[in-house]
């Protein structure tokens, strides 16, 4: 039987030429989501899938069980960054004590393996992949990884606001930038390769390489040792061929303590989008969006406003989501501004496409968010990212312009009612800010996230009581 | 720029307090279908400015019989409800100005983003 799944697997090629099976039978798959938002990202997977979700002790990681037939949908949903398929996890791995005899336990557990449903579900998702061409997400994660890669992102085809920004501007990169940079067409690169191996289908073996992601201080090797050792496991029972850039299958090595998690990736690393950290705190990803956009709860006719949404990633992510809610994005920048006017359109013009003539509950205005032209107490919800840099032109500071902000969040947001989620990095102003603010917030929540590299705090407030005073509109 | 958005906003020139509703002075206006929510606008109904909102409807010309007072149970009144939604959610001014009542500063409307942003002493 070993035999078979050798020969079976060596040269298969990724076309799908061979005729998928439909299993329907029960997978586990893996999906990591940004850190801090394993609970919304469950719900979702609650919600959408009917699955509940386990959230691993390895943070920003969950798990669930889907038939395969549900694949699909798995691909749809917004809060998972990266998917997985498992081939066997081991949540006691005992761990030998020299790096030789790891080896050898390694190459052990490559020959035992159960790989050949998870290979399965893995051909079966490159015939999805092939399917659906039109959407594309990319999600740079960063590394509390000591893996081969410090930066991972997603090359599935769904889609994502932020790779429309990409398509439709040249490519611009700013400091402190919540703009997507440099990103060539993944969906032809990928199409390629495919195309290269049908011609050769039948002759060539696969291509693979082995991602590990270790963490843990009681271990004797390092990622690297792992991903080697194991590496070169799976290399000589399979026979297929490694190949760091042009691989076929991505094996997945996680170990957190005497967790081991083997699997194979379901979506594809897009390696030119590993350069984004050179440019400072990264765009906010789409899954990011989504998730702060749970935790606001949206309900039928809320107004949610974005007042610095930037190229709109947070409200285009919220009304392709919520479309009984009313969305209004604002931002100082004109350059700003037209870029969500044109996200917008484009996504419009998807949709007209797909044969929908609606549009779109949402509205763009520009202005000053320390001064917002809009009536007290008229907005149930404010989510944004708050990053302040050199985008804002002023000499003002943080110190400065959180309070102004906070303080004119609070004028226009419903007391009792409202609530706001901001995003910030800037956790010590922020909180210095907010206790200034004589009891207009109330802090609900916060949830710890990495971007970018950065350790930044979704901060969950609630709107009190607290009538704003009036007396200055200018002010505040 | 949709009237929903129109109802929210307000001019905030310094010194003014009479700056709502911002009178609309509309070159380009356009109808863009919107899906119908029947529950989205009933509840949304009761937190507008209904003055503004035909106000509003007026400039651009299309007060749609849109009754001056809220009529009771709107909310099961399906006709009156499809009316409410056109004009909040389908009506786009895409080109013109938003003039503050008071000082008459205008505010431009370009490709339906209005422009609300003043410059440093105003």
């Amino acid at each position: 039987i070993v035999g078979c799944i050798r020969i079976h697997f060596l040269y298969c090629s990724v076309s799908g030429a061979h005729i998928m099976q439909e299993l329907d039978e029960a997978v586990t798959i893996g999906a990591t989501v940004p850190t801090g938002f394993e609970h919304t990202a469950a719900e979702e997977v609650q919600e959408k899938l009917e699955a509940t979700a386990r959230v691993s002790k390895n943070r920003g990681r969950i798990y669930f069980d889907i038939t395969t037939d549900t694949l699909f949908k798995v691909h749809q949903l917004k809060s998972l960054d990266n998917l997985f398929v498992v081939v066997k996890d081991y949540d006691d791995y005992q761990f030998k004590t020299t790096k030789e005899e790891v080896q050898l336990d390694w190459q052990e557990l490559a020959a035992k393996l159960p790989w050949t449903n998870a290979l399965e579900v893995w051909k079966l998702n490159n015939s999805i992949k092939k399917r659906k061409g039109r959407r594309k997400r990319t999600n740079p994660t960063k590394s509390d990884q000591c893996g081969n890669f410090s930066t991972k992102s997603t090359d599935t085809v769904p889609s994502d606001p932020e790779e429309l920004w990409v398509d439709l501007e040249s490519l611009e990169v700013k400091e402190n930038q919540r703009d997507v940079s440099s990103q060539p067409e993944d969906d032809s690169e990928e199409e390629k390769h495919s195309e290269i191996q049908d011609q050769e289908s039948g002759v060539t073996p696969l291509k693979f390489r082995v991602t590990c992601n270790r963490a843990g201080d009681k271990h004797c090797f390092t990622s690297n040792d792992a991903a080697r050792d194991f590496g070169g496991a799976v290399q000589e029972f399979f026979q297929w061929k490694a190949d760091m850039t042009k691989f076929d299958v991505e094996v997945l090595l996680n170990i957190h303590n005497n967790e081991v998690v083997v699997g194979l990736a379901l979506t594809v690393e897009s390696l030119h989008r590993r350069n984004i950290s050179h440019f400072g705190p990264t765009t906010l990803r789409s899954t990011l969006a989504y998730g702060m956009l749970r935790l606001c709860k949206p309900q039928v006719s809320d107004v949610i406003v974005d007042p610095m949404c930037g190229t709109g990633a947070i409200p285009l992510e919220g009304v392709m989501e919520w479309q009984n809610s009313f969305f209004l994005a604002g931002d100082n920048s004109g350059t700003a501004v037209s870029r969500s006017v044109n996200n917008i359109k484009h996504i419009l013009k998807r949709t007209h496409d797909g044969g929908s003539s609606s549009g779109l509950p949402l509205d763009i205005v520009q202005w000053d968010l320390c001064n917002l032209p809009m009536r007290s107490s008229s907005v149930d919800i404010i989510i944004t990212d708050m990053p302040f840099g050199k985008r804002m032109g002023s000499k003002k500071k943080n110190w400065e312009l959180y309070p102004l902000c906070l303080r004119e969040m609070a004028r226009v947001c419903k007391p009792g009612t409202g609530k706001a989620v901001l995003l910030t990095q800037d956790k010590k102003c922020f909180l210095k800010a907010l206790s200034q603010m004589e009891g207009l917030w109330r802090k609900s929540h916060t949830v710890w996230v990495n971007v970018g590299g950065l350790h930044a705090g979704v901060f969950v407030l609630k709107r009190t009581a607290v009538g704003h005073q009036d007396g200055n509109p200018g002010a505040y | 720029m949709k009237l929903l958005t129109h109802n929210m906003l307000t001019s905030h020139v310094k010194g003014v307090t009479k700056g709502y509703p911002l009178i609309i002075k509309a070159t380009e206006v356009k109808v863009n279908e919107l899906e119908f929510n029947a529950q989205f606008v009933s509840r949304m109904i009761p937190k507008l400015e209904w003055n503004a909102l035909i106000q509003a409807a007026e400039w651009l010309g299309r007060s749609q019989d849109l009754p001056s007072t809220l009529i009771p149970n709107y909310e099961n009144d399906e006709e009156f409800l499809h009316k409410v939604h056109r004009i909040l959610l389908e009506v786009e001014v895409i080109e013109g100005c938003l003039q503050c009542p008071e000082s008459g500063r205008e505010f431009p409307i370009s490709k339906g983003v209005p422009n609300m942003l003043l410059i440093e002493d105003e």
